[in-house]
């Protein structure tokens, strides 16, 4: 009697430890879509960004532009703020109007630039990012990018840079797409710096901020 | 006249007094336990049609995030980088070996069927979220995904429920960093505790997360 009954509370605390264990346990990874014991209004019949609809043979719910038209607002007719070049159609040498040039635009250049280019041309536009250089991690571009300082580049008008960001150039693809037009402005104006930096002489270095350069401060 | 109900069920009542409170405090625990998106959400780790590795590219590569989600800090979406975007760099490099590897990549370029990839994160339709305003108050990617730079493939690694938007909502002061250092998948709780919001100059007003239903719930 009592034999069975300790033979039954085994049982039951082994179904128990099965059922918890086959259950598993709190953030044990998954390749099984989640299941939600209630599914509410969870899915609604609306779509999402980037959302699959299967209507579309491509499945994309987002439907590319038909071909030979413009979204409404999208008309980039300022050539010198979306092309960089002027009334005559050659490259500007000057920002556009509508942005002017103060400390905020360099700083968002330089960060910009962290993000966008710095993997293949380098924080300093050599031209060793990472992306770039055979190393531990990556076998390197088969083209590499040239540097900033070259004479042929350093003799190119501002808006030369961002065309270039704009509809890429030989091997290097557009990032028109990835970047807004105003960070483009603000990225060819620190590729600028990058240039002017690099024929700076000691001289032009403001007396304020000389004592830094002696003192190892700055690089 | 026999007695109608035999003696062992004089044992009836202390039973179910036993057994009655055991099965009740199993059953709130596996629901609490099972059914919290802590157990059904987290830890969802689909495997997706090309073998993108985050640690590669965001960790070893050191990539921010915003080369491939661009749209994140405008947007409330963070939107999956379209093909064209991974050519930036696969046009030009050769993975030999692992070419097989990036194909639908190059085939999907080349006008072929687009990448579907499979979404990891998923709040319900009826909730809403905004990258953008999360991203100008500097809340940091890592703080709502984990670790993405060490993930050989994502995985997700909060529970995403209400009551976690709320924890935040309520506290969002140890959340916080400067904006510069959102995409920073290395900032700690040491950093967090030496940087105090109140004092920062680039921020202009205190944050103020809804916390009423409509907030959210729009
Ligand atoms: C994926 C790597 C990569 C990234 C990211 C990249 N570039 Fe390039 N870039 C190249 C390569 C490769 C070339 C050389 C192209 C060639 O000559 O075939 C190049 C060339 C250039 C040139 C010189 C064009 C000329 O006349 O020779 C400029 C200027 C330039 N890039 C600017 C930028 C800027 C600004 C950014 C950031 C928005 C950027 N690049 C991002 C790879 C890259
Ligand atoms: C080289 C491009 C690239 C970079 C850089 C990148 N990602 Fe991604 N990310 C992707 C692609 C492609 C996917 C979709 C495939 C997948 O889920 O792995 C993705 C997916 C994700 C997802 C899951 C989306 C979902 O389905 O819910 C998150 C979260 C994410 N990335 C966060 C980050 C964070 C945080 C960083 C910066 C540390 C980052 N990513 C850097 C390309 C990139
Ligand atoms: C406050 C929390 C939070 C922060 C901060 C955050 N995310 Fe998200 N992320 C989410 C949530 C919630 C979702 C699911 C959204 C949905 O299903 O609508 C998501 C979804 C995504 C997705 C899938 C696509 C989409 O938008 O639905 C990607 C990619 C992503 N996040 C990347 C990032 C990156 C990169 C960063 C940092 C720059 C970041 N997230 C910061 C909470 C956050
Ligand atoms: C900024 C440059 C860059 C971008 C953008 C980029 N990759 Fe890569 N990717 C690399 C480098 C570098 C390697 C390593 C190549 C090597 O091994 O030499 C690599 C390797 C890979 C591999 C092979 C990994 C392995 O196991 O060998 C895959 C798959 C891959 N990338 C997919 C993608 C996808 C998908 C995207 C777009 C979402 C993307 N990459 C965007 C630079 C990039
Ligand atoms: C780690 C902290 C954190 C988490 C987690 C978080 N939030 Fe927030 N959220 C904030 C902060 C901070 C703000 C306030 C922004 C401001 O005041 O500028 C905010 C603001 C918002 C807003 C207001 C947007 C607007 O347009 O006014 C919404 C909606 C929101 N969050 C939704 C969510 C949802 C839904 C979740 C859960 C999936 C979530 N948040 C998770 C920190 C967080
Ligand atoms: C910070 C954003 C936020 C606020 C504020 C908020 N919610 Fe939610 N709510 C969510 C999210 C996110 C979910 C989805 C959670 C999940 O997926 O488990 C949710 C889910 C729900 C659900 C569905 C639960 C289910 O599983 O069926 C209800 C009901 C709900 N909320 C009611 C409310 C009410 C009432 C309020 C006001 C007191 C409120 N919410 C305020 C973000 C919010």
């Amino acid at each position: 009697m009592t034999a069975q009954r300790s033979n039954t509370l085994v049982v039951a605390v082994g179904l128990l430890a099965t059922l918890a264990l086959s259950a598993g346990c709190r953030g044990n990874k998954s390749k099984d879509p989640p299941i939600h014991p209630n599914w509410n209004m969870d899915d609604q019949q609306y779509f999402q960004a980037q959302e699959d609809n299967d209507w579309f043979p491509d499945h994309r719910a987002q439907r590319p532009l038909v071909a030979g038209t413009v979204a409404r607002g999208l008309l980039k007719a300022d050539d010198h703020l979306y092309r960089g070049r002027g009334a005559d159609g050659r490259l500007v040498d000057t920002l556009p109007p509508s942005i002017t040039l103060d400390e905020a635009l360099l700083d968002r250049g330089e960060r910009r630039y962290a993000i966008y280019c710095a993997p293949c041309h380098e924080q300093n536009g050599r031209g060793n990012g990472i992306i770039a250089q055979p190393g531990s991690v990556a076998t390197g571009l088969l083209v590499k990018p040239p540097s900033y300082m070259d004479p042929r580049l350093q003799a190119m008008p501002l808006g030369y840079f961002f065309d270039v960001i704009s509809n890429g150039k030989a091997t290097m693809r557009p990032y028109a797409a990835q970047i807004p037009v105003e960070d483009r402005w603000a990225i060819a104006a620190w590729v600028r710096v990058l240039q002017v930096s690099e024929r700076a002489a000691k001289a032009d270095i403001p007396p304020a901020e000389l004592g830094k350069l002696n003192s190892g401060g700055a690089q | 006249m026999a007695q109608i109900f035999p003696r062992w069920t004089n044992k009836i009542p202390l039973a179910v007094g036993v057994t009655a409170p055991v099965v009740l405090v199993s059953v709130v625990f596996a629901i609490w336990y099972w059914f919290s998106p802590k157990f059904t959400d987290v830890g969802y780790q689909p495997e997706q049609p090309v073998p993108f590795s985050h640690k590669l590219h965001a960790g070893s590569l050191g990539l921010d995030c915003r080369y491939c989600h661009n749209t994140v800090e405008q947007a409330a979406a963070a939107a999956l980088p379209p093909a064209g975007t991974c050519m930036n760099c696969h046009a030009n490099l050769n993975l030999g070996d692992h070419e097989n590897r990036i194909k639908p990549i190059k085939d999907a370029f080349a006008g072929g069927p687009p990448v579907e990839w499979i979404r990891v994160h998923m709040l319900p339709d009826y909730a809403y979220f905004n990258h953008s305003v999360h991203l100008a108050a500097g809340v940091g990617c890592s703080s709502c995904h984990g670790r993405i730079d060490q993930m050989e493939t994502v995985f997700q690694d909060q529970p995403l429920s209400m009551s976690w938007c709320l924890d935040c909502h309520r506290d969002p002061e140890p959340n916080l960093r400067p904006r510069d250092q959102i995409t920073n998948m290395a900032w700690g709780p040491e950093d967090a505790a030496a940087y105090d919001p109140n004092t920062d100059p680039t921020r202009t007003r205190a944050v103020a997360p809804p916390e009423h239903c409509s907030g959210c719930h729009r």
